[in-house]
């Protein structure tokens, strides 16, 4: 009896999830198929760091928008909750035993990830990576920005607001090669500027919270700062983060445009971001997958995507073309 | 008592199958195409990973049986990869002796938990945030937030006992859930342990060396989780600081599903290992699913409050019969 109740809870909860349509899916199409019927969709795992990254949001929406248009395409998107490299790669090796038919990830530590992308490759499964490449691997694609090059975009900014001379501290999250790579930037542009000090590189371990706690602690530490340079969004993912910040005192310059960074350069909290082409994560991967399964691989493996340098007086042009894309 | 714990092994083994069962049909695949879930491949891998987890629960269930609670097994993971990810990569040594080395540092931890919970007296729940604080730091400062690349000196291919490398987490989790069991139920330690967790005056009154015992479940635990950190490291090929973060939740949550009472005195080691099965197959099926990722906290949420309230019924059945 209590077996049954036990068994039964269980398959209730499963049954009412799928039933309230939770999950996006009819449960009617759940089952074995009744028979032959239209063309089997392309099956594509989209899987950014995690999922309460907040600019992979609009990448799922232009994975999904991309999906619509082609029609015959059907997105998975898949992460660990909050980013754990060894359940993103559990969730990689699932979607390799499911056949799938390509998987496009962001990945953590590329590194850790390239031995299992190999097996895919090797599965024939294609495989692209965006926003974080793992270059070792055989990723027959990336699609991002050029992390250097957007790094070295940062530090001349900073240059540029400093007028060559001051204390800078430097936000990143340790681990992640396209973050390694903007800051390798960031210090090779401020190698240039003998003026500017670089006082600490800080690891906030992708953690938007532990980010504002460090701004907090790092301002209070160097009350001369002259500016803070993130690698990452976080100090602009939440409104709080840069309440310590004087920015009659200290300047910040920060990747990411998602909202409320927008709000904040125009508050003056903020002097200049660098947006990048989130849309373009999602559907600019569910497009090449789509290629590569089709017979037309990309010229090249690295696809820049470019990115969009934000000040004050180009915000509201930058906003509209931003709203177009998210169709608001 | 003892038909009690075997009906509700039965219990955790029918919640098991009905799962496999539901998401069988429910990821039946369009016609042509293999089944995405029910394949060997899939079994094994939901085995692989599970298995990090299920080796740290079988300690887990032993301490829970024992009326304690720890919260330390994800940072003890973290830091016995990170030590012999160190030793094997920086240092050069062997992998068994940089495994030994690794495992050693997880029995420290254990030992360092069992002095503050037998001999100053913290409750549990103190004692093993503090040491969960102390191992991660120490990860944190050896590796400097950088990482071991213990693949590139394994090498390609590699094949521990000879064995597929994906087979070793699952061949150890099932190897320590059969020595634990034996030791839980066939010898006097494994009845110390539940009598001190059922009544621990009792247990007192009764000669067992209560102080003896508990040190020795809490060192059982940490060795058991550092076993878990040094097979993730071999098998996944990185020692890194950050591994098995936020893990001590799941892992806790497999040994309670699976049957262990946080009253203490019930529970089981193969109770442990199942419930970690049942997580692994909502961890490995419901990416699956679109849009169902979101809904994976939840779920799991949602189980563990379901079996416990199986898991009371069924102990109001019990001593009403």
């Amino acid at each position: 009896m209590i077996r049954r109740s036990s068994a039964f809870l269980l398959l209730s909860i499963f049954t009412v999830a799928c039933g309230s349509g939770g999950f996006g899916v009819a449960c009617g199409t759940a089952g074995p198929a009744p028979g032959p019927a239209t063309p089997a969709k392309l099956r594509f795992a989209i899987i950014p760091k995690a999922l309460d990254i907040p600019v992979f949001n609009y990448a799922k929406l232009g994975a999904e928008r991309a999906a619509a248009e082609f029609g015959d395409v059907e997105v998975l998107w898949s992460a660990p909750v909050s980013a754990d490299q060894l359940k993103q790669k559990e969730i990689l090796e699932s979607y390799i035993t499911q056949r799938i038919d390509g998987i496009a990830i962001s990945a953590l530590n590329g590194d850790f990830l390239t031995e299992t992308i190999n097996r895919a490759i090797d599965a024939g499964i294609p495989v692209t990576t965006w926003d974080s490449d793992a270059p070792k691997s055989k990723r027959i694609a990336f699609y991002g920005v050029d992390d250097l090059a957007s790094g070295r975009i940062l530090g001349e900014q900073a240059i540029t607001l400093l007028n060559g001379t001051g204390k800078v501290a430097v936000i990143s999250s340790f681990g992640a090669t396209n973050l390694q790579n903007r800051l390798n930037g960031v210090k090779a542009a401020l190698a240039r500027a003998p003026g500017i000090q670089i006082v600490e590189i800080y690891d906030i371990q992708e953690d938007a919270i532990r980010c504002a706690e460090i701004i907090a602690t790092g301002t209070r530490r160097y009350p001369d700062l002259a500016a803070w340079i993130s690698v990452g969004g976080w100090p602009v993912f939440t409104r709080n983060a840069l309440a310590a910040v004087d920015p009659s005192k200290t300047k910040v310059i920060s990747f990411d445009t998602i909202s409320p960074a927008l709000d904040l350069l125009r508050e003056g909290k903020v002097q200049v971001l660098l947006g990048q082409k989130y849309f373009g994560w999602g559907s600019e991967s569910v497009r090449l997958l789509r290629d590569i399964t089709k017979g037309q691989r990309p010229a090249s493996a690295i696809i820049d995507s470019g990115v969009d340098v934000v000040t004050r007086e180009t915000v509201d042009a930058y906003e509209q073309q931003w709203k177009k894309m998210a169709g608001q | 008592m003892k038909q009690l714990r075997g009906m509700r092994e039965l219990s955790t083994v029918a919640i098991l199958i009905a799962e496999v069962l539901f998401f069988a049909w429910y990821l039946w695949p369009e016609s042509g195409r293999a089944h995405p879930f029910l394949n060997a491949e899939n079994a094994v891998l939901i085995l692989k990973y599970s298995s990090i987890y299920g080796i740290a629960a079988v300690g887990a269930a032993v301490i829970i049986i024992c009326g304690g609670i720890d919260l330390s097994p994800g940072a003890v993971i973290a830091l016995a990869g990170v030590v012999t990810g160190h030793l094997f990569v920086v240092d050069h040594w062997g992998l068994a002796p940089s495994a030994a080395a690794g495992i050693f540092a997880g029995v420290a931890a254990g030992l360092v938990t069992s002095v503050l919970v037998v001999v100053v007296k913290l409750p549990p729940f103190i004692a093993t945030l503090g040491v969960m604080g102390i191992t991660r730091g120490l990860a944190f400062i050896i590796t400097e937030g950088q990482y071991y690349d213990v693949s590139s000196r394994l090498g390609a291919g590699f094949r521990p006992l000879g064995l597929p490398a994906d087979w070793l987490a699952p061949i150890v989790m099932f190897a320590m859930a059969i020595v634990f069991q034996l030791l839980m139920t066939k010898f006097q330690w494994g009845r110390a342990v539940f009598s001190i967790g059922g009544n621990e005056t009792a247990a007192l009154f009764s000669g067992i060396a209560i102080g003896r015992v508990k040190s020795s479940v809490y060192v059982a635990g940490a060795a058991l989780a550092s076993i878990a950190g040094v097979v993730l490291v071999v098998v996944q090929g990185q020692g890194k600081a950050d591994l098995a973060t936020g893990y001590e939740l799941d892992i806790i949550a497999s040994a309670v599903v699976g049957g262990a009472s946080l009253a203490g005195g019930r529970g089981s080691v193969m109770g442990a290992v199942l419930g970690t099965l049942i997580f692994g197959v909502l961890r490995n099926a419901l990416p699956q699913i679109p849009g169902a990722t979101f809904y994976d906290r939840l779920i799991v949420g949602l189980v563990v409050i379901a079996i416990v309230v199986a898991d009371q019924l069924l102990l109001k059945r019990g001593s009403k019969s």
